[in-house]
């Protein structure tokens, strides 16, 4: 009976289906004038990392990320008697914009499913494009069992964001655009959710340029592919709250894995905290906002995981940029702070007129922005006047924050400073900081 | 301001810019400028934005915030390095500048081999002066705001030779600056008009001079920020004037007298100023990141901010492009001004409400919260201030909703649940000018 609901003939494990170029070929020009053919511009970072990295713009498509040309492709492929009857799909985030955005320009019906829990701004956007919402379960896996129930029921098709074979071969149009776009470029990193946009491209560009590296790209959090590479067959993982939720896909599709075995160069994984302080780079430098899945690429050249192709031609995709905004401000805090540039310590003063009034007087000469200070009188254990204060500052970097604790220290008897490294890396823009550890695994496909 | 206007002349005294003798540019200026600076500067893109439709007009942004250094300035400062002798490129060049000036500046000035010196006043933001230095510039930093680093950079540039560009209204760099206008007529040829950021003025002298000369039926205006109304108050004086400036989000624009020559090329070329409010720049700036995925400096959000302001209706059904003057915004203040954005759309609510103090009490209003979908961003409570019931506490909430329906909503179950609550009623009152702040740091 569960097998039943759940089973998709597009995504059968018993019966995975092979993309070929010719069907990309195809879909680029089924889609053509209804996706934006965005631009691949050279990063302002190119010089600090060592390479020249081109940014594939995909956060420039009208829902601000790639999974238009799939959807685009899969709906255009549908019978006409399929398009009257629908289209449904669950999904809380970019899948579902770019359904309900395409599906209402097309005319097709369309059901969104997402879990009751869902985020506000996903719900209402997808409502304003045109979609109908139903809110089911506690998850998404749960939300996905009710969509195919009723996929069942009133026959509207089930469109799977990552693992349909239209899907995927519309997003390999993205691969063709950066062989026409860059030219020579030798190295492509693609972020992996389900796989969809990795096996694409992969397929694409391995058919127009074999000499060209293609390596996906996953957090510590979301590494469903990599984990199934390892264990040689699709596995599933839970999945806990991550910066990257487009990556969030507890299982990788039936297609997705069977086309990329052999195809890909390599997977990379790459910590969560250097996801945010790519976010906060792209913002600082390029100017572009991008969400978390899409920084991932830039956060594993950051982090330093790509040695060989330094002085490359390497193109990152920027798969989008439906980043909430509340998790951009702390984005880039968290960046700030690993970059030196937010620091936190405790400074016991004076609890009498004028003892936290020198405090701030020290950091002013000092020319730090005092952004918080908190006092706590309780747990101090020194003389009874006296008042521990927690301060929160913004300086240039980390030799400004030296100097300011070295003021510190000359002025105050009782203070705490969290542990600071002594050395920095050579690549500059590649700082460590103290919430981060030294990074990981790369794994062999 | 007086000290400014009486203090010694001799020092003052810049030739291109001077207040007895303005200069015009020309449009031939603007066009040999395009053609000198193209090898060096990007040809910015000009795409439609999304925002089209919920302002019932088509919107074209022009992304000058994508140059190298992050803002527009750059064209005018490489046209100015390309059209120096060789013996002033020698000696070298200085300039006082907040920010944009000065790095698109030391940018091109290390790329042509001209040795640059920038004088900043201490209050321009860290990421500026780190990059100035990285681009091999010599950076002073000297002076409590732009009049004072100004003075200071002039008496450097006769001291030791070398030559003074000013970054808004030396007629070199208003010619750089006005091939934003000539890309704009490619790239968008049926364009209607055209929004243009000011500050000194020197955009708006270009952009104006090339555009009126080309198509003389494109509106051209000018937008400003309410703490600094420089150009406005010019044109009502009929002639530069300095004006009272207050600490702004646009610190770009923090300008307090617009250029002579800037100010004689435009007075009778432009259709309109406009001033907007503050408020409306955060806005502007939570909307380029929400719905376009650009990072824009409050400069460069003013025209977009216009236009969400309803200050433009003549333009409904227009074809009307916005210049993105800059992108080189401190990381922290795009951080506060997404929290003011968000505020200001009724979509961060703060309120207060009395509740009881005994275990349960705050674990009953936070629940109340989540069945109504709303996010608890902060929650403090406040016992020594209350009055009543000594078993109660004020909780302070800030919460997220999802626009001004959910926070009506909110806020009648709070009413009716709670006998003591308290929501703030800004979005009440007629809206202040934004001159009305704590604060009147003139830069």
């Amino acid at each position: 009976m569960q097998d039943d609901i759940e089973f998709d003939e597009f995504c059968d494990p018993n019966n995975p289906r092979k993309i070929k170029y010719d069907d990309i070929l195809a879909a680029a020009k089924r889609i053509s004038g209804d996706v934006v053919k965005t631009a691949s511009s050279k990063a302002h970072m190119s010089e600090k990392l060592g390479m020249d990295i081109y940014l594939k713009q995909e956060f420039m498509q009208y829902t601000g990320c790639f999974k238009e040309r799939g959807v685009r492709n899969a709906l255009t492929l549908l019978s006409d008697e399929q398009k009257k009857l629908g289209v449904i799909s669950a999904s809380t985030g970019n899948h579902g914009l770019s359904m309900s955005f395409h599906s209402t320009q097309m005319g097709i019906p369309c059901i969104i499913v997402m879990p009751i829990h869902a985020p506000i701004t996903k719900v209402s956007k997808c409502e304003q494009f045109g979609a109908k919402l139903m809110l089911h379960g506690n998850n998404i896996a749960e939300a996905k069992r009710f969509a195919m129930g009723v996929s069942k029921e009133k026959k509207m098709r089930y469109i799977n964001g990552y693992d349909h074979p239209n899907v995927i071969e519309g997003q390999g149009t993205i691969g063709i655009e950066i062989i026409e776009q860059i030219h020579g470029v030798d190295a492509v990193l693609v972020p992996v959710g389900g796989g969809s946009l990795v096996t694409g491209i992969a397929v694409a560009i391995k058919h127009l340029k074999p000499d060209t590296e293609v390596y996906g790209v996953q957090t510590e959090k979301t590494c469903s592919m990599v984990e199934s590479f390892k264990k040689n067959e699709r596995v599933a993982i839970t999945i806990d709250s991550t910066i990257a939720d487009g990556l969030a896909v507890n299982m990788v599709g039936v297609n997705t894995y069977y086309n990329l075995k052999g195809l890909l160069d390599k997977m990379v994984v790459v910590k969560e905290d250097w996801v945010a302080r790519a976010i906060m780079h792209v913002v600082e430098e390029e100017r572009f906002v991008v969400e978390g899945a899409a920084a991932v690429p830039i956060a594993a050249i950051m982090a330093g995981l790509f040695p060989n192709l330094k002085g490359k031609k390497v193109c990152c995709v920027i798969s989008g940029g439906n980043i909430d905004t509340t998790i951009l401000a702390r984005a880039l805090e968290r960046g700030m702070a690993a970059e030196g540039r937010l620091v936190k310590f405790k400074v016991t003063v004076t609890d009498r007129p004028g003892g936290m009034a020198e405090l701030c007087g020290l950091l002013s000469t000092v020319g730090v922005t005092l952004r918080d200070c908190i006092p706590e009188r309780a747990w101090v254990k020194s003389d009874i006047f006296s008042c521990e204060l927690k301060i929160i500052a913004e300086t240039r970097g980390w030799d400004h924050t030296k100097e300011l604790i070295e003021q510190v220290k000359k002025h105050y008897k009782d203070y705490f400073f969290p542990e600071m490294p002594d050395k920095q890396d050579k690549v500059p823009g590649a700082r460590r900081g103290p919430c981060l550890a030294p990074n990981p695994v790369c794994m062999q496909k | 301001m007086e000290r400014y206007d009486n203090s010694r002349p001799t020092i003052e005294y810049d030739p291109m810019c001077d207040s007895e003798n303005p200069q015009k540019i020309s449009f031939e200026d603007v066009s040999a400028a395009a053609y000198r600076i193209q090898s060096g500067i990007i040809k910015t893109p000009c795409v439609k934005s999304h925002m089209s439709s919920i302002y019932g007009m088509e919107i074209y942004l022009k992304n000058d915030f994508l140059q190298h250094t992050g803002s527009f300035k750059e064209r005018g400062a490489r046209n100015a390095l390309l059209l120096l002798s060789p013996e002033t490129k020698a000696r070298g060049v200085i300039s006082a500048s907040l920010g944009n000036h000065s790095q698109g500046l030391s940018y091109h000035a290390q790329q042509l081999n001209v040795p640059t010196t920038v004088v900043m006043p201490n209050v321009a933001p860290i990421m500026k002066i780190e990059n100035c230095r990285s681009y091999g510039a010599n950076v002073v930093i000297h002076g409590h705001d732009m009049k004072e680093a100004k003075y200071h950079a002039m008496t450097l540039a006769k001291e030791k030779g070398l030559t003074y560009i000013n970054g808004y209204d030396h007629p070199h760099i208003m010619a750089g600056q006005g091939t934003v206008g000539l890309e704009i007529l490619e790239q968008v040829p049926d364009v209607d008009a055209v929004l243009v950021p000011v500050g000194g003025g020197g955009l708006l002298a270009g952009v104006a001079t090339a555009i009126k000369h080309l198509k003389p039926h494109v509106l051209i205006y000018g937008v400003e920020t309410e703490k600094c109304p420089s150009m406005e108050t010019a044109m009502r004086n009929k002639e530069p004037t300095s004006v009272q400036i207050w600490s702004t989000l646009a610190d770009g624009l923090a300008v307090p007298t617009v250029g002579y020559n800037a100010f004689f090329t435009v007075k009778n070329l432009i259709d309109k100023m406009i001033t907007v409010n503050e408020d409306w720049l955060a806005r502007a700036i939570l909307r380029l990141v929400e719905q376009e995925k650009y990072v824009v400096e409050g400069g460069g959000a003013v025209c977009v901010a216009a236009i969400m302001a309803g200050l433009v209706p003549e333009l409904a059904n227009k074809k009307v492009v916005c210049i993105l003057s800059g992108g080189n915004i401190d990381t922290t203040i795009l951080g506060r001004c997404l929290e003011r954005g968000l505020a200001a759309e009724q979509r961060l609510v703060k309120f207060k409400v009395t509740v009881s103090d005994r275990p349960g009490g705050i674990a009953e209003l936070c629940k109340l919260l989540a069945s109504l979908g709303v996010s608890i961003k902060d929650i403090m409570q406040e016992r020594a201030w209350v009055y009543g019931d000594i078993f109660s506490v004020r909780v302070k909430v800030v919460c997220e909703t999802r626009g001004p329906e959910h926070m009506a909503e909110l806020r009648n179950v709070i009413m009716n649940t709670y006998k003591e609550w308290y929501f703030a009623r800004e979005w009440d009152e007629r809206r202040r000018p934004s001159t009305d702040s704590l604060d009147d740091v003139s830069h």
